[in-house]
């Protein structure tokens, strides 16, 4: 796995340092305002939980943050480049990677597929070397596949790595959908909802995953999730969103004992 | 029993990810070619492979040059019979102003333009999906078809409105298109061709190419999230597609029907095409030969042996009855096995791996 480490690393500035940051960031859709000046930052090396209720404009945020909408005010600051509106796969390009609320595997493809598919910013071999798949497409397609196999060998799916994605059961869908994000090698991973449907023992392995993604690769994560154990467990400081508006920031304990919080979650008598 | 990867083991990524990993795998396509090289040349009269071999092998790579688009990329396309028209008007054009060239590399040139074409017609698919891209691309159809037969530079302005192929010699002074030329020297021609390109469709196809036209196809948005662009795969798909479909209908002039009319790549041969993509199955490579044989020798097969077994009921009858039941026959397959023969083939084979014992 070291290999993965050592590229994850390269071209990061130091822990501790700011890698992303949201600045003043509005987004409206028509009237409906999903987001209003809200700002934050994330620091390499971190887990950084995003919560709030439903409606709160989490997902938007991640949206905003990788390219899938444009925010009609505000910037966001990733790995030093300041930038407003950016294409997905620009800031696929730029390393921000993510998985999505409901799984969204490529269903046609084996998990080994899947994975590489992860990898498609690694490979570069042009339209004709891949028409006879020899010599530099081919070198390519097994030093991907060998990456590959090191993310399998990561999350313990090798009994499936010639499954079709489709025929997984849910839980280890997510974790597919996980090494496919991983493969990527990104600077920053954005998960959302990560344990959404999943039981007791599915979730406790995903946040093995997760913290062993963060400590043993280095990758600046942030996530979203309901599950408030998990949230508190997990992360290192976390973000509070309530109707589009940002209500809290701060370590687990610090959120937890935040008045605003605790009235977004539990409902105040007005 | 007889179909089984046990014992097979791999050692490196390599041998795993070889187009055909399993050695009855290998076996099989090993005895396909052999059938196709040596056993249908000799057995074959002329009849048989101008007839049916020849147009079958032609369309065989018609559809896999649809299945690129529509089984690969996910776009639905029904302006197949028009891009193989552009192939065949450019290979025409070429050869009759520069006659002295290898109408093959006319024939692998003139699939450049339809490429062209393909791409500016599938320009929407940027913006739009299934059924809506599928009227733009009959839109190209009704368009191209138009151009076929307005534009009398197309065809030489012959007074028939065809275009007639030339006598064309190559390798030699082997003749290898107009009325004297040999069935079997186009069989072997059209053969080689057609093996090249399915090769070449193969590995284009398991590479980082085909896993992005794949990513579009599955789920476009995570795609994007991956660093696919979206005007790239789509587009480079309409563009391989449509190459391989503007080869096709070069061969489909040059080496079968010998003279053609607008008329012959009317909706009619595009639907032929998407129907055998569909029958054969969708991203399948073997399912477009399965797809092709099943739609084009099925009228002959019923034409010559419903005489053979006492039914005679004369020409136009046999030929509606054959009408009638390949209708029939597509609507049971999409009921019974939606994924088409190549699934069917599928199941054959994981149902090998246990026979003759009821589990594996």
């Amino acid at each position: 796995m070291s290999a993965v480490q050592d590229q994850a690393h390269t071209s990061q500035p130091a822990p501790g340092e700011v890698l992303l940051e949201v600045d003043n960031i509005s987004l409206s859709f028509g009237g409906v305002k999903a987001i209003r000046d809200v700002s934050f930052d994330i620091r390499i090396g971190e887990v950084r939980a995003i919560i709030g209720p439903n409606g709160a404009g989490k997902t938007s945020m991640l949206n905003v943050i990788n390219g899938f909408y444009h925010p009609q005010e505000g910037t966001i600051t990733f790995a030093g480049k300041t930038r407003r509106n950016v294409r997905p796969y620009e800031a696929a390009a730029s390393g921000i990677a993510r998985t999505f609320q409901n799984v969204a595997l490529f269903k046609g493809m084996s998990t080994l597929d899947n994975i590489i598919s992860g990898r498609t910013l690694h490979m570069k071999t042009g339209f004709l070397w891949q028409l006879i798949h020899w010599g530099p497409a081919e070198r390519e397609e097994i030093a991907n596949r060998r990456k590959a196999e090191e993310i399998i060998d990561f999350l313990e799916i090798q009994h499936i790595r010639k499954t079709p994605v489709g025929r997984l059961p849910y839980g280890l869908q997510k974790r597919v959908e996980l090494g496919r994000a991983l493969a990527a090698e990104p600077k920053l991973l954005l998960l959302d909802e990560p344990m959404a449907g999943m039981n007791r023992e599915e979730k406790e392995d995903m946040s093995r995953f997760i913290l062993d993604v963060n400590s043993q690769f280095g990758t600046t994560i942030a996530l979203i999730e309901h599950d408030m154990g998990v949230v508190m467990d997990l992360s290192d400081r976390v973000v509070v969103l309530d109707y589009g508006r940002k209500i809290g920031d701060g370590t687990p304990s610090e959120v937890r004992g935040n008045q605003d919080v605790i009235d977004a979650y539990l409902g105040v008598s007005h | 029993m007889y179909y089984r990867e046990a014992g097979q083991f791999k050692t490196s990524y390599k041998t795993d990810q070889a187009i055909l990993p399993l050695r009855e795998d290998r076996i099989g396509l090993m005895l396909s070619l052999v059938m196709a090289v040596v056993v249908v040349p000799l057995v074959s009269n002329d009849f048989v492979l101008a007839s049916i071999m020849i147009p079958f092998l032609i369309l065989a790579l018609a559809t896999i040059g649809l299945n690129v688009l529509t089984g690969y990329a996910g776009q639905l396309s029904l302006g197949t019979g028009a891009f193989m028209g552009v192939g065949a008007y450019a290979c025409y054009k070429l050869t009759t102003i520069f006659p002295d060239v290898n109408i093959i590399v006319h024939i692998l040139v003139s699939g450049l333009f339809a490429a062209a074409v393909g791409m500016i017609f599938g320009l929407p698919s940027l913006r739009i999906k299934g059924l809506y891209l599928a009227v733009t691309t009959l839109a190209a159809q009704f368009f191209l078809e138009w151009c076929f037969i307005r534009i009398p530079w197309l065809y030489n302005y012959n007074a028939s409105g065809a275009i007639e192929v030339p006598e064309r010699r190559g390798f030699g002074d082997l003749i290898l298109t107009g009325p004297a030329a040999d069935p079997l020297t186009r069989y072997f021609v059209v053969l080689a061709i057609v093996i090249v390109f399915t090769l070449a469709v193969k590995n284009l196809v398991r590479g980082r190419i085909g896993r992005q036209w794949m990513m579009i196809r599955d789920m476009d948005i995570a795609a994007e999230l991956m660093g696919v662009r979206p005007l790239v795969a789509k587009l480079s798909a309409f563009a391989v597609s449509s190459y391989i479909c503007g080869v096709a209908g070069a061969m489909f002039v040059f080496f079968y029907l010998g003279a053609a009319e607008p008329d012959a790549f009317s909706i009619t041969l595009s639907f032929q095409i998407l129907f055998m993509v569909i029958l054969g199955g969708l991203g399948s490579l073997h399912g477009s030969f399965f797809g092709a044989a099943f739609i084009w020798c099925l009228p002959i097969v019923l034409r010559t042996w419903l005489p053979a077994i006492g039914i005679d009921l004369g020409a136009e009858t046999v030929f509606h009855i054959a009408q009638l039941v390949i209708g029939a026959l597509i609507i049971f397959f999409l009921i019974v096995e939606p994924h088409g023969l190549a699934r069917l083939w599928q199941l054959a084979k994981e149902k090998l791996r246990v026979w003759p014992f009821p589990y594996g």
